[in-house]
């Protein structure tokens, strides 16, 4: 992905810019808003990490706002360290795509940005998904691994379905949260492992190959990789 | 001190002086006027009448014996005060006491006029001229036959001014004292509280004066904003503990780690150790910033129609897991029609807590029970109960604390933040937690009244300000 960053603090700069390139993506940073509005407008970007608050005139509001009033689509997630829910719909108001409070760990980061981007190359939500030999039909609502069906609850194959769609991707429990049973607060406890391990009975329990992995420290991925 | 010219209470009794006189005027002037008249009118026809006999008399006796009859009554002093002159066409005095024709046409009438009485100096007199055959009578009477009358009035009327004004100068001083006297006192409680003291109090009596009322008024709000500077006290105490502890932690570790130089290895899994704390530091600083927001109010203006029953479903189904895990059956209900004027965001949260409490207290194959029911009237009750063990009642006003957590939580997992978060939303709703005992088992109800939404739309300004107070907070990150 090119990926560009627009961040007045040096410091997050530097750990973002390394983390995003060891996950193999080319980042164009630009410290202030008068550079981030520019390079915004001109580059061909597949995703925008803002800052809210930047030095100078411009805001990190203000820059999505034009942006969208000129008709550039690129998704934005916005990184900020007003953690309001009123500030969280503020800025999705204005044309914001997700909302990431600082201070964040670097995977939650990364998983939302693979999750923005593939949202906006669109999602069709007839066609069915494929994970190795798992399969879902969303529009018949069946899950079969490899001959055998299985049976979810709504809620777990809304689970599952978030996952298929992020497969090879890593996702957060906050993004689980906020995305399967629309939580946008911390529970403080690990009901999303609860649930996760629940699945993880039904669909991998019998095979000896598990789709279904959690990645340390970040979250959760479903993969038929290694 | 408010000088003289600027008291309240010396205008108004000013103020209450001048309408007095304005009144006393008001009354007096028509009195007056009206009793002239009187007067006038009296005084003319007894003159006309003392004229009338003496007329009949000349009429009947001729003008000699009018004379004697003039010196007669004049020697024998039944005249009193009156003025009588018998006078000959030509002016000259024929009889009377007076020494010539005053200054008085010889045209018959009413006459007020000044003449030299001799003895008594010069007088206003009104006088009555008569004409009789080729002669002139003149019938006066001293005005001042009335004079003790009406200095009466004068002097009555002085003196109601006098003590009007002095009366209510008296009562103005006298009252300003006594109020400058109670402001003062208040005045100086006001001052112990502005220099720190905020257990002072207004002095307060029994009635119901407008000062008192007010006193009263302002100790109330004194309790409240105790309450809160207790409360702010408290949540920087515990705070302090808090988060001091896994920053203690946090610094230990990372301390250590320079100092013994492990092997790579162990370092990162230190490192990640020292994430982990951060990220407690991290929740515990969110709980409190979601609470502060709570507790300004701020939400009030998202509030939409929302079904409890709804959010209470999704809790219930987002935690069926874990207390299944646990051996716990979590059984919901809901009753009637659930939709309440609310917050989704922080209704959902206050619900997932207070299952999530129960969950950590409940033994194995305990029961929880979540109820959501309308109650006549509108209101709508969440309910969540179970068969844990409990909580005293000395403890049921503390768990809802910030940060309290009781003799059972210790070695379970939490901040302490959940009931007083679930609290605070209670509050933002128009409501409170009520606690109750089971026996053996704890309930926990959360009543939404039917008019939840805010009676009062939450000030602009506060709305503006706090958001960057609470922006200044958390921006120690960027």
């Amino acid at each position: 992905m090119k990926i560009l960053l627009v961040e007045d603090n040096e410091r997050v700069s530097q750990f973002v810019i390394k983390g995003l390139q060891e996950a193999g993506h080319t980042t164009d940073h630009a410290a202030n808003g008068r550079d981030g509005m520019f390079l915004a407008a001109s580059e061909p970007y597949d995703v925008i990490v803002m800052d809210r608050m930047l030095p100078g005139d411009i805001d990190g509001l203000a820059i999505i706002e034009v942006l969208r009033k000129a008709g550039k689509r690129t998704p934005i997630l916005i990184l900020s360290a007003l953690s309001d829910v009123d500030d969280r719909i503020r800025g999705l108001r204005s044309g914001g795509d997700d909302y990431l409070t600082k201070p964040f760990a670097f995977g939650e980061l990364l998983a939302r940005l693979d999750a923005l981007h593939r949202r906006a190359q669109g999602v069709n939500h007839e066609i069915p998904l494929t994970v190795g030999n798992l399969h879902m039909d969303p529009m018949t609502r069946k899950v079969s691994r490899g001959d055998r069906q299985i049976t979810l609850q709504p809620r777990e194959f809304k689970l599952l379905e978030y996952l298929m769609r992020h497969a090879d991707q890593v996702v957060t429990r906050t993004m689980l949260l906020e995305n399967v049973w629309d939580y946008h607060f911390d529970p403080q406890t690990n009901v999303v492992d609860v649930h996760i391990s629940k699945l993880r009975q039904k669909i991998d329990a019998e095979f000896e190959r598990p789709l279904l992995r959690t990645v340390r420290n970040a979250g959760y991925m479903v993969t038929a990789g290694e | 001190m408010t000088s003289v010219v600027r008291s309240s209470a010396l205008t108004l009794a000013l103020g209450y002086i001048a309408l007095g006189l304005v009144a006393l005027v008001l009354f007096a002037a028509p009195l007056w006027y009206a009793w002239q008249g009187t007067i006038r009118e009296g005084r003319a026809e007894i003159l006309q009448a003392d004229a009338q006999r003496l007329a009949d008399v000349y009429r009947r006796d001729g003008a000699l014996a009018l004379k004697n009859f003039i010196d007669a009554r004049l020697r024998m002093r039944i005249a009193g005060d009156r003025t009588l002159l018998l006078a000959d066409a030509g002016g000259h005095p024929l009889a009377g006491n007076l020494d010539g024709w005053p200054n008085v046409p010889t045209v018959p009438g009413d006459y007020r006029v000044k003449i030299d009485l001799g003895s008594k100096g010069m007088q206003t007199v009104l006088v009555h001229v008569a004409a009789l055959g080729n002669y002139n009578l003149l019938v006066g009477r001293d005005n001042r036959l009335f004079a003790p009358l009406e200095e009466r009035f004068w002097y009555g009327l002085t003196g109601a001014i006098a003590v009007l004004s002095i009366a209510g100068l008296l009562i103005g001083v006298i009252t300003r004292r006594a109020l400058m006297s109670r402001v003062d006192s208040i005045r100086q409680t006001v001052s112990a509280i502005i220099h720190g003291d905020l257990a002072h109090r207004l002095p307060t009596h029994l009635s119901d004066d407008e000062l008192n009322t007010l006193s009263r008024t302002i100790n109330g709000m004194l309790d409240q904003i105790e309450q809160l500077v207790r409360g702010v006290r408290n949540v920087s105490n515990s705070i302090a503990h808090d988060l001091r502890t896994p920053l203690a932690e946090l610094r230990s570790r990372l301390e250590e780690l320079a100092l013994i130089r492990p092997p790579p290895e162990q370092a990162f899994s230190e490192v990640d150790g020292a994430v982990a704390d951060v990220d407690r530091v991290i929740r515990i600083f969110d709980a409190l910033l979601r609470l502060a927001e709570i507790d300004a109010g701020l939400r009030r203006s998202g509030f939409v129609a929302v079904d409890a029953a709804d959010l209470a479903a999704t809790a219930v189904e987002f935690y069926a897991p874990a207390a299944e895990l646990k051996g716990i059956a979590l059984n919901f209900r809901a009753d009637g029609p659930t939709t309440v004027a609310g917050d989704p965001v922080l209704l959902a949260q206050a619900l997932s807590n207070l299952i999530d409490n129960a969950l950590k207290f409940t033994p194995n194959d305990g029961m929880i029970r979540v109820a959501v029911q309308s109650r006549p009237g509108g209101s709508v009750e969440i309910s969540v109960a179970d068969n844990g063990p409990g909580i005293d009642d000395a403890e049921k006003a503390k768990v809802v604390e910030r940060f309290y957590r009781g003799d059972a939580s210790r070695g379970t997992p939490g901040v302490g933040l959940g009931l007083s978060l679930a609290q605070a939303v209670a509050k933002l709703h128009g409501s409170a937690l009520e606690l109750s005992d089971l026996n053996p088992g704890l309930s926990v109800l959360l009543t939404i009244p039917a008019d939840s939404a805010p009676a009062t739309p939450p000030a602009a300004d506060a709305a503006a300000s706090d958001p960057a107070r609470l922006a200044g907070m958390a921006a120690t990150g960027s």
